[in-house]
């Protein structure tokens, strides 16, 4: 039987029952719709964090006392020893070393003239920062060693502050109040973007000592430097931990109680999240599809029961059996095809979605698409086979004498 | 020789028990023959025609149709003989209800893999044979019982088989669309066709030019009526519809 003709068969057939047809292709629309949603919502996580990451820059190395990446007991982690300006100036002195930018950080309310903005990002830090951290500036200029030294009032503001506080004004040389404290704008940066929803651009940035004295001494430093010209990464790595242990007096059998972070940690550690997601995705899905095979099975075994005597009316007039076989696993592919086309849909709608509403920009990868037409396909296949075959398989004469 | 039976049984097992539909029955059939097999009901008249129409191979015995032993075929060779050789008419019609009448007739076509283009103008050529060129496109329920049957035997004759086989074709019908039924057939039987039909009632059963009756799964009685048809005209003298 020609190809045609199968399929216009199927269509006919899956038409005279749209409910039970529709029904059966739920678990289908759901597998395939999770796969290409999830897929594109990781697919929009990658584009988002690649940028972050970017803006981190591949060559810093960050000493702190928490991790960047949070992980187990975190009692341990509170009970651990500040990380001091001492601490960074004596990794500032290994040769191993390059450029060093201590900074510390907090939230404050910020204003001017009559407009506020609530717990913005405060960092107190020296002029290496700019490089270290890939800041740059828009207009006016970063922190120099001379404010640091002087423990100048002085501020360089983001983009979104200069924005909300200042709207068309420009505000360099203007008197600004972070946490009740008066500071002149000497500089704003350029542009950040977002991180989930978070502004890096909410953010002011302060001499180190002018922010201990205005804000307090007692904060954990965060030591944020580059190895040497010429040194490679793990050799300075290597030489800050054995520095910050000697100095912490870390026994030789404990583990670090300080943290040394790098974008390659980051990385692995986004690498592991999206490989839970991945994996919970998975699951999903497998679940979705088997359930949904499930269905189609049993919707095709009723087909078959029902359609006996057209079976047997077809195979005496000259049907096969791979004419019925194929004519009843064609039925339900188109089944699963329809199923997943739904789901295709509804997946890349969802993503649409999110990405309008959300900072989040979810993007529907062609790979997606291609693997739920697949997964989708296999599933008709795979649990149409059986169905189809007993068909096949009918005898012509029970088949006609059928009630 | 168009069909040789030799001593074919049928013999059915239902749980220890056996049931001989068919006890040994020889039987040769002619090109052109129109036979009525008539005896009363559970003399084997329906498992006749399902080996006669390759639905069934017999027990044992030999049955050749076209000097092709089909005892020793297996399921897909039996159904390409039904597809070219045999065309079915059943007592119930047994029309696909989602298909129009035209698409009804057609399907046999598409199983023996006639061509997409030359489909349409063999389907109206049986759809005017049978009278039915103005219902193509009704689907089943919206036709009268004769006016199914007519599909049915249009659908039988697409394939133009050697034999045409009908089990009870006007039991579903009143008299009076019987008769018209029996003019259809008579008709194919003048165009040159072979046809064996099965039925209880003697005067449909007249129509034939050979009576044979069936008793337990033997034949009874086998008479030649001497119609003005003469039911053995030489092969190849005839022209199928
Ligand atoms: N599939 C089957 N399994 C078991 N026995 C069967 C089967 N088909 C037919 N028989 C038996 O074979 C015998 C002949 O049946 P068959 O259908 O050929 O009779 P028939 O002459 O066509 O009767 P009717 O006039 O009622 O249609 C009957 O005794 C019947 O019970
Ligand atoms: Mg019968």
């Amino acid at each position: 039987m020609e190809l045609r003709e199968t399929f216009l068969s199927a269509l006919r057939t899956l038409g005279s029952h749209k409910m039970r047809s529709a029904l059966t292709m739920l678990g289908i629309i759901i597998g395939a719709g999770s796969l290409v949603a999830v897929m594109s919502l990781i697919a929009g996580l990658n584009q988002s964090v690649t940028a972050q990451f970017q803006s981190v820059g591949t060559d810093i190395i960050s000493v702190s006392h928490f991790p960047w990446v949070q992980m187990g007991d975190s009692d341990e982690y509170r009970n651990r020893k500040r990380i001091t300006i001492h601490d960074s100036d004596a990794i500032a002195s290994l040769p191993s070393i390059g450029l060093v930018a201590p900074n510390i950080h907090t939230r404050r309310g910020i204003s001017y003239g009559g407009e506020s903005m609530r717990r913005v990002r405060v960092s107190g830090t020296t002029p290496e920062y700019e490089t270290i951290d890939n800041y740059s500036v828009e207009s006016g200029r970063f922190i120099t060693q001379f404010d640091v030294e002087r423990r100048r009032q002085v501020v360089v503001i983001g983009s979104d502050v200069s924005e909300k506080l200042f709207g068309f004004r420009d505000p360099l040389g203007k008197n600004m109040q972070i946490g009740g404290k008066g500071f002149v704008v000497i500089g704003i940066l350029d542009e950040k973007g977002d991180i989930f929803g978070d502004s890096l651009d909410e953010h002011v940035i302060v001499p180190f000592t002018t922010f201990r004295k205005a804000f307090g001494s007692r904060r954990s430093v965060v030591v944020d430097c580059q190895p040497a010209a010429g040194v490679p990464m793990a050799r300075a790595i290597d030489d800050i931990r054995a520095l910050m242990r000697i100095r912490r007096q870390v026994p030789r059998d404990k583990p670090d109680d300080f943290a040394i972070n790098t974008q390659e940690d980051l990385t692995a550690s986004y690498k592991q999240l999206t490989g839970v997601l991945y994996f919970a995705m998975t699951g999903i899905v497998a679940l979705a599809l088997l359930v949904g095979g499930i269905g189609v099975m049993n919707v095709m075994l009723v087909s078959v029961a029902e359609r006996t005597r057209e079976i047997g009316v077809r195979k005496a007039i000259g049907a096969r059996r791979r004419d019925v076989t194929s004519q009843f696993l064609i039925e339900s592919v188109i089944l699963t095809a329809l199923g997943g086309a739904l789901g295709i849909g509804g997946g890349a709608g969802l993503a649409l979605l999110v990405r309008v509403a959300t900072p989040l920009p979810a993007a529907t990868t062609p790979g997606a698409v291609a693997l739920a037409v697949a997964f989708s396909l296999i599933t008709g296949i795979v649990f149409g086979v059986y169905p189809a075959i007993r068909a096949g398989r009918l005898n012509p004469i029970q088949a006609l004498s059928y009630e | 020789m168009l069909i040789q039976l030799e001593g074919v049984t049928k013999i059915y097992e239902v749980g220890t028990e056996k049931v001989n539909a068919l006890g040994g029955v020889s039987l040769s059939i002619e090109k052109n023959e129109y036979i009525a097999i008539m005896g009363p009901s559970g003399s084997g008249k329906s498992t006749l025609m399902n080996v006669i129409g390759c639905l069934d191979t017999p027990t044992s015995g030999s049955y050749c149709l076209k000097g092709q032993e089909v005892g020793d075929l297996d399921d897909d060779e039996l159904a390409e003989i039904r597809s070219a050789e045999i065309g079915f008419v059943f007592q119930t019609f047994n029309l696909l209800p989602r298909m129009t009448a035209f698409q009804n007739v057609e399907l046999p076509l598409i199983y023996s893999k006639a061509h997409r283009r030359t489909r349409a103008e063999r389907v109206w050529s049986v759809m005017d044979a049978v009278g039915l060129r103005d219902r193509a496109k009704h689907r089943p329920n919206e036709l009268s019982g004769g006016q199914r049957q007519r599909v049915a035997i249009a659908r039988a004759l697409i394939n133009a088989p050697s034999i045409i086989l009908a089990d009870e074709p006007t039991g579903n019908l009143d008299s009076g669309t019987g008769e018209e039924i029996m003019q259809v057939f008579e008709g194919l039987h003048k165009a040159g066709n072979t046809i064996i039909l099965v039925t209880h009632e003697e005067y449909i059963a007249e129509h034939a030019n050979r009576i044979i009756r069936l008793h337990d799964g033997l034949i009874a009685s086998d008479e030649r009526s001497a119609g003005a048809s003469s039911p053995t005209r030489p092969v190849g003298s005839t022209e199928r519809a």
